[in-house]
Parts: C-alpha cells; sequence; structure tokens
C-alpha cells in the first residue's frame, strides 16, 4: 500500500452511529427495497384509478419505483440531506475521508463510497454480471432455434427471453465501456482528485443494481412481449412484466443521464492546469462527446417511459390511436433516444481502441484532431438519423431519402476513425499482445458492422433487410464486434492499473482467437439468414433456413464458452492464484494515469502537475506529465 | 523504401485487386436474395448487388491494410527495439481519405434516392394490358393477415392471391398492434398500423407459390403469424378464384364492415 496522501486518520474516538448505519448500507438498501416494496403496493391498492384488464398495475408501478428509493435511502443516498435538515454539522475532512472509503480494505466495495476508483471496480463486476446474465439468454436463444418449431421454450417465453436478453444487453452496454473504465480513469487522465459530483457518480453506479432486478424481476409477472424496442400499443396490452421494463429502463434512462451530467462537467471544471482540451487523451474526448449524446438523449427516453406508463395506468392513450393517439408517437421518440443510444455504446470504445494503439504501435495517435473531429462528427450526426428505423413504417415518405443521406453520412466520420488507426499501425512496430489483438479484432468486426449498416441505410435495399436477421447481425457485429471485443481488450489492458495482478497472456491469446473466429461465424450465418428473409425475434422459422441456424447455434456456443472461459481466466489470475503484475507499468504507457502507484492513492495526486503533453509522444518517451512534481521533468520535453 | 517493402506492398495490392475483382464478378452473377419475382424484388437486389459490389473491395482493402500494417511490420509481444520514424498525421491524406468517402456517400445516396424515386412511382415494365392497379388491402391482426379485394366487391380471404398481369397496390392496415407485412419474395415489407393506410405499389413478373410473414413484433404468436401459401397467378386463373370466391363470401357480405382503408377496432383490442 502506497498511500501517499495522509488528509486525515479515521480518529479514535467511538463510532458514531451515521457511520455504523453506513457500514451496512447494502443490508439496510434491501430492507429498505423490501419496506418500499410493500408501502408502495399498499399505496397502489387504495384504488386511486380503475385497474385495468391486466391487472392493478398501479400497484406494481408504485411497488418497484418506491423499493428502488428504499434501496437508496438503505444505502444512504439521503443520509446527508436529511443530516443538514435536522442542523448537524458540515461533513468535516475525516467524514468525507470515510466516504471515500480511505483505508477501508475490501468493505469499501459494499456500501456507498464515492471515491470513483471504487465505483470503477464495483462497475466492472456489475457490467460482468449482467454480461454474463445476457449471455445466458442469448445461449438459450440459439439453443431454442435449433429447431425451426418450438421445443424446449414456450413462445410466450420465448419472448421473454428475446426481451430479457435485449434490455440487459442494451443496459450492460450503455455503462460497458464508460461505467468500469471512464469513472476509473476519467478523474485520473485529466489530472483531478475526484468527479466533480463524487455523490451524484456514486448514485448513478447504485440506480442500476435495483434496475436490473426489477427488470429480471419481470418473469416473475409474466415477462414483456416486446423486446427492448418496447413498442405501443403492443405494450399497452401486455401484463404487469411490462412495468417492470418500464420502470427498470426508466431507471437506467436516469442512470445515463446523471452519468453525462457528472461526466461533462468533470471534464470541463476538474481539469488539471495546464490540460488544454487540445492535449486531452482520446479516451476522454470519447468519453466526453458520449456524456453529451447520454445528457441529451435520455431525458426523451425519460419521457417516453413515462408517456407509456400514463397511457397503461391512467388510459391516456398517447399511443392508441382510438383514443387520438398514435403508435409512431412512441416510434419517433424512442428512437430519437434510441439511435445517439447505440453511439452511446460505441464512442467510448473508439476512444478506448484509438487510446491503446499508440502505446502497442510505439508511436503518437496519428491525426490526433481528425479523430476527436471525427468521433464528433458521429456524435452531432446521430441526432439526425433516427427515422431510418421507420423506412417502412408508411410514416413520411417524403423524409426518406433525407435519412438515408445522413445515414448514410455517418460513415465519413467513422471511416476518420479507421483512416486514423490505420495512419497509426502504418510502419509502427506493433507489439503483439492480447489487447492489441482486441484492437485489430475491433477494427475488423466494426469494418463489417459498418458495411452492413450502409446495406440498411438504403431505402430499397431496407424493405428487403429491415427487421431481419440481418439487422440483428448487423448490430451484433457493432456492440458486440465492436464495443465487446474493446471492453475485454481494455480491461486485459487496464486491469494490470486497477488490480495490481495481470491475466495470463498465453490463455489470453488462445481465449481470443477463439472468441474472434466463432464471432464471425456466429454473426456471418446470421448475415445470411437475414438476407435469406429470416424475421427477428421468431421462435418458429423457414425449414430450409435450418441448416445455417444450426450453425450459428454452433458458434454461438462456442463463443459462450469462450467468453466463460475469460471470466474463469479473471478470476484465476485476480483471485484464486492472484498473479502479481511483474511490473508498475507493463505496456510501458506513457499515459499519466501509469505513472501513479498501484494502487492509485485515494485522492490520486499528492501534488496535481501543471505541464501537461498528449499521451502519445514515444519518440521522446516524455509522459502525459509527471505527478507529484510542478516542474517538467525531462529537459528533452517538447509541450506540443 | 527498402525493396523487400516494395515487394509486400505489391503484393498486397495484388492481392487485393484479385480478390476484389474475383469477388465482384461473384457477386455479379450471384442469384441474391429477394430475387426477381416482382419490379420492386429485382430493384431490390440490384441496390443490394450493387452495394455488394462496392462493399465488398473497400472491405478487403482494409482488411489487407489492417493485415499489411500489423502483420508485416509486427514484433514479438515482450520485444523492446524502438521505431524512430514518427508520423502524427498527414493532412494531405486526411482530406484524400474525407473527400474520398464523402464522394462515395454522396453518390451511394443519390443512387438510393433515384432507385427509390423509381420504386414508388409508376413502374415502367412495359405492360400486356394497359389498366389500373389491383388494389388488395392487407388487414393484420394478432396473428393472421386477412386480404380483402374492393374490385371484387370487397370479399375477404385468408390467403394472398393476385394476377401476375397487373400492378398491384396494397393498403396495409392493422386492427390492433403494430404488424408488418412482409411478402419477401415481392421485396414488399410495409408495417400494419394501427388506423392507418400503409400503401405500396409492385409489379408481379413470375407466377409462383411464396411466404408472407410478420415482421414486427406482435405478441406472443409473431413467430406464427406466416403464410406459405401466397400466390401469383395468371390473370385467368386469378378471375376464376376471384369469381368463385365473392360468390362464396356472398351470404356474409352484409356481416363485413363496408371497404375503408382503415378500420377503427373493437374496444378492448388494446387490452386496457
Amino acid at each position: 500500500m502506497v498511500d501517499a496522501v495522509a488528509v486525515s486518520k479515521t480518529p479514535a474516538a467511538p463510532r458514531p452511529l451515521s457511520r455504523t448505519l453506513h457500514q451496512w448500507g447494502l443490508l439496510l438498501g434491501v430492507i429498505g427495497a423490501v419496506l418500499g416494496f410493500l408501502l408502495g403496493y399498499f399505496l397502489g391498492g387504495l384504488g386511486f384509478v380503475d385497474n385495468n384488464s391486466n391487472g392493478s398495475n398501479i400497484q406494481i408501478l408504485l411497488a418497484y419505483s418506491l423499493s428502488a428509493v428504499g434501496f437508496l435511502a438503505g444505502m444512504g443516498f439521503f443520509n446527508r440531506l436529511i443530516g443538514s435538515l435536522l442542523g448537524q454539522r458540515p461533513p468535516t475532512l475525516a467524514d468525507e475521508a470515510y466516504l471515500h472509503g480511505e483505508g477501508a480494505g475490501l468493505s469499501r466495495y459494499f456500501r456507498l463510497t464515492v471515491d470513483h476508483k471504487v465505483i470503477g471496480m464495483q462497475y466492472v463486476v456489475m457490467i460482468l454480471f449482467f454480461l454474463f446474465a445476457g449471455g445466458l439468454g442469448a445461449m438459450l436463444i440459439r439453443g431454442e432455434l435449433l429447431s425451426p418449431q418450438p421445443s424446449y421454450v414456450t413462445p410466450e417465453s420465448y419472448l421473454t427471453l428475446v426481451g430479457l436478453h435485449s434490455v440487459i444487453m442494451i443496459f450492460m452496454a450503455s455503462a460497458a465501456i464508460i461505467g468500469p473504465l471512464g469513472n476509473y480513469f476519467v478523474p485520473i487522465m485529466i489530472g483531478a482528485r475526484n468527479m466533480a459530483f463524487p455523490r451524484l457518480e456514486a448514485l448513478t453506479f447504485w440506480l442500476l443494481p435495483p434496475a436490473g432486478l426489477i427488470l429480471l424481476s419481470s418473469v416473475f409477472l409474466g415477462g414483456f412481449p416486446t423486446g427492448w424496442t418496447g413498442y405501443a400499443p403492443l405494450s399497452d396490452q401486455a401484463v404487469l412484466g411490462m412495468d417492470a421494463y418500464l420502470v427498470a429502463f426508466g431507471l437506467i434512462g436516469l442512470s445515463i443521464m446523471l452519468s453525462g451530467l457528472n461526466m461533462i462537467t468533470t471534464v470541463i471544471t476538474m481539469r488539471a492546469p495546464g490540460l488544454r482540451f487540445t492535449k486531452l487523451p482520446i479516451f476522454v474526448w470519447g468519453v466526453f462527446i458520449t456524456s453529451w449524446l447520454g445528457l441529451l438523449a435520455a431525458p426523451v427516453l425519460a419521457s417516453v417511459i413515462l408517456m407509456e406508463v400514463f397511457d397503461r395506468t391512467f388510459h391516456a392513450t398517447l399511443f392508441v390511436p382510438a383514443g387520438g393517439g398514435t403508435p409512431y408517437l412512441w416510434q419517433n421518440l424512442f428512437w430519437f433516444f434510441g439511435h445517439p443510444e447505440v453511439y452511446i455504446f460505441i464512442i467510448p470504445a473508439f476512444g478506448l481502441i484509438m487510446e491503446m494503439l499508440p502505446v502497442f504501435t510505439r508511436r503518437p495517435l496519428w491525426g490526433y484532431r481528425v479523430a476527436v473531429g471525427g468521433m464528433l462528427g458521429v456524435g452531432v450526426l446521430s441526432f439526425f438519423v433516427w427515422q431510418h428505423h421507420l423506412f417502412v413504417s408508411g410514416i413520411a415518405p417524403a423524409l426518406r431519402p433525407f435519412y438515408m443521406f445522413s445515414t448514410e453520412a455517418i460513415s465519413v466520420p467513422t471511416g476518420i476513425i479507421f483512416l486514423v488507426a490505420l495512419g497509426t499501425l502504418w510502419r509502427a512496430r506493433t507489439r503483439f499482445t492480447v489487447p492489441m489483438l482486441f484492437v485489430g479484432a475491433f477494427l475488423f468486426n466494426f469494418l463489417i458492422g459498418g458495411l452492413t449498416g450502409v446495406f440498411l441505410s438504403d431505402v430499397p435495399a431496407d424493405f428487403s433487410l429491415h427487421a431481419s436477421y440481418f439487422v440483428q447481425a448487423h448490430f451484433h457485429y457493432t456492440i458486440m464486434g465492436g464495443e465487446v471485443f474493446a471492453l475485454v481488450g481494455g480491461l486485459t489492458y487496464y486491469l494490470p492499473k486497477m488490480t495490481g495482478r495481470q491475466l495470463n497472456a498465453r490463455a489470453g491469446r488462445r481465449q481470443f482467437w477463439v472468441m474472434f473466429i466463432s464471432f464471425n461465424s456466429t454473426f456471418l450465418c446470421l448475415l445470411a439468414v437475414g438476407m435469406l428473409g429470416m424475421t427477428r425475434r421468431v421462435i418458429s422459422y423457414q425449414p430450409e433456413l435450418q441448416g445455417l441456424n444450426i450453425a450459428a447455434s454452433i458458434s454461438a456456443f462456442v463463443l459462450g464458452a469462450s467468453m466463460l472461459f475469460w471470466l474463469g481466466m479473471i478470476v484465476w489470475s485476480l483471485i484464486l492464484r492472484p498473479a502479481l503484475a511483474t511490473q508498475k507499468n507493463p505496456w510501458e504507457s506513457l499515459g499519466i494515469e501509469w505513472q501513479l502507484p498501484t494502487p492509485v492513492p485515494t485522492y490520486n495526486f499528492d501534488t496535481v502537475p501543471v505541464t501537461w503533453a498528449l499521451p502519445y509522444e514515444y519518440d521522446t518517451g516524455q509522459p502525459a506529465a509527471i505527478p507529484g512534481r510542478t516542474q517538467p521533468a525531462l529537459a528533452g520535453g517538447t509541450p506540443t | 523504401m527498402p525493396p523487400r517493402r516494395r515487394t509486400l506492398i505489391n503484393i498486397i495490392a495484388g492481392t487485393w485487386a484479385v480478390l476484389a475483382a474475383a469477388g465482384d464478378i461473384a457477386l455479379n452473377s450471384l442469384p441474391l436474395p429477394p430475387g426477381s419475382a416482382t419490379d420492386i424484388a429485382g430493384s431490390e437486389t440490384q441496390v443490394i448487388r450493387i452495394l455488394a459490389m462496392m462493399a465488398w473491395p473497400i472491405f478487403v482493402a482494409v482488411v489487407a491494410g489492417l493485415v499489411f500494417t500489423l502483420y508485416v511490420d509486427r514484433v514479438a509481444p515482450d520485444a523492446r527495439e524502438f521505431d524512430a520514424q514518427t508520423l502524427r498525421g498527414n493532412s494531405r491524406v486526411q482530406t484524400m481519405w474525407i473527400a474520398g468517402s464523402t464522394t462515395i456517400v454522396l453518390g451511394v445516396a443519390i443512387f438510393g434516392t433515384i432507385t427509390l424515386a423509381n420504386d414508388t412511382t409508376v413502374p415502367t415494365v412495359a405492360q400486356a394490358v394497359p389498366n389500373t392497379p389491383l388494389e388488395v388491402q392487407v388487414i393484420a391482426q394478432q396473428w393472421y393477415f386477412t386480404y380483402r379485394y374492393p374490385s371484387f366487391g370487397g370479399f375477404e380471404s385468408a390467403h394472398l392471391v393476385i394476377p401476375s398481369d397487373r400492378e398491384i397496390e396494397f393498403h396495409v392496415t392493422s386492427l390492433d398492434v403494430t404488424h408488418s407485412f412482409w411478402f419477401f419474395a415481392a421485396g414488399v415489407k410495409a408495417d400494419a398500423v394501427p388506423e392507418h393506410d400503409n400503401s405500396v405499389d409492385m409489379q408481379p413478373l413470375k407466377t409462383g407459390t411464396y411466404r408472407i410473414e410478420c415482421s414486427e413484433l406482435c405478441g406472443i404468436w409473431h413467430g406464427s403469424m406466416s403464410d406459405d401459401n401466397a400466390q401469383i397467378v395468371s390473370a385467368g386463373d386469378f378471375n376464376t378464384w376471384a369469381q368463385q370466391q365473392q360468390q362464396l363470401d356472398a351470404p356474409i357480405m352484409k356481416f363485413l364492415p363496408p371497404y375503408s382503408h382503415t378500420y377503427v377496432p373493437a374496444p378492448g383490442a388494446y387490452g386496457s
């Protein structure tokens, strides 16, 4: 332990009650959730509104919402608020240090802690849990699709399976990179000692476990039949499981929104003196742009979810034509959120792979400014393309050429990312480490994902491919082949910094090849069945497509096994047989995060560095900045 | 540039040219879906073919670039030698790349718009018998499609039968939730939205028996909302069938609602 900072020592005085409560926050949170659930269920049963034909959904809505509030209250999110209302003294430095989990050992991971690094680790565990929960759903779906007729799943459970797999994965993917790595490394990379709003950051994390559990609990309420898109009026018709979807998705939207707000404020206001926007690591740029998308798009999700709650509970008929509403309202608003959402998944992955490329090529990032411009362009354009999801919906045919053009235009800034990657690799002495393999796979998979997207953006081709397995395979190429590959590579790269332990490189290389090949054989088959006319989300399909489906399923099982093997590697190397990283900086990166001691001290920096450069100066070997010094360390350093 | 490197670049470029040409030649002659059973299916096939022929050389080029840069210049994972040549960017290459990709995008968008305009206006196929399009209504509900023929008194049929000699004008609507009418071989996909009339025109070119399915998630039996018995038949067969059907349906016509482009569903159709 090299805790350089000594803001305070926990006083030896008897532990105050508030700290004892705080220490047991997780347990109290569960109790709070149960109490909230019962209270909501009781209040909802008082008969404010008529029950609709599906049962009393006001009861279940209130129960879920209050259980989330109860959980947060038990965790201690409202302690400070209530304390100040009761006239308690403001928190002292010692209180803050306690809240940061200073010197608390492992227990700090199991309570409300505001240290961004603890939250980053909490995100790692949660993301892995939901990645594998969603993956289990995928395995069950592929198992069912081995036969063209329903085999071991009923059509009803199949839809729930599809819905759960999709929402869990959407939920996981929207935080997969920005949650673990963004929270952990953005403050460090900008020379800050914490986020701008540390408590808000903890809230964005702790909103997600209740959201995930509420979502999973929908199986006890009959599931939901709509997939992740929740199209009305099918959702108006659905049983109570739909309300679980609505509350869970609402909480996820809230988390995306608040996380965006926090990240934007952090990057704008908390940068170290001397760290200009032109010297921000490219990963921070990716997170920054993504955060804008989250902040601007997620409120639309929250509103549309609320509208659907009104439709189901109060018969508002916003989406029901018989009452003057229209299903197109849901489709437009949902996709106005939904399309930026997919870039919320992928832009952090762009940032992450461009952050890793210079390290393994030992080169500056080739074209840093166009790379930033590319990500900005993708981010801005992502708000102008949503109606390509409605090309066959019968609404506004006159607008189709515009949305075709705006969608195809996104390939220009996306192409820039490829240009930057190829430029950085050009004539470089690339080190073939495991994270580098994943960077290469990302580029390959995302290339297929991008090129298949052009087919879907073209309206006449989309008439045939829309809502088929071609679409499904296309977005799995971008999100699984893109984001998840970047995540696996990124975790392999950053775990030595986060935990001081390293994954086994030989096992990692084998795992990579199995994962890469089985991923491609799965989704190439699914691209083909889509072109041949197989609809998404069906339990029965044309018997002549069974061969391709069996091939896809078998590949998917191999892919699932390779992912399990990866999880096993993590558990083995980190917990069972801790393989200590042999070096402080095993990849010899110049990033500021690698110049700090491992584990990183609670407040990151003793003295915040003021002389900064881009962390890619591999020709001079000058790090981004030297922590703990206020003067340039290297005489030969040439600040750019 | 060292000669070995130049040779490698030539080899990679040559491989690219061979692969790109071979792939495009194959794509040009492959029978791609959805086929040519109707005019718009034909134009969709053509668009998919052209896009694939554009995408394939780009795909091979980028992969070749990746393989070249990753493989040819690689060093061992634990190597610590250092390449002194530092490139930070090249504005000429960047400008060319952006201009090139913008040109391709503009070309693709203009091409798509022209195809779209051709598909949604009167077909240019020479018709044996010039006449008005045959209107066929597709009524979707959980979990089947019903077809109505207003020019034959508005009778209803559980299977789609259309003549091959006339332009067909589909009017798609729904009685409950959103469905999507997908006539794969005909290249027709149109969402069925309650109280909305979604119309698609097409000219059949080949007779045959085809599959129709629902392509928008519509509830439990969405996967079974399909019919393998949709037919495009000759004009004579169609007229015989339509007259037969009209007679069969005559006794129940008075129970059907009058023909309309949309229908107000019965109360309770949305579950609340």
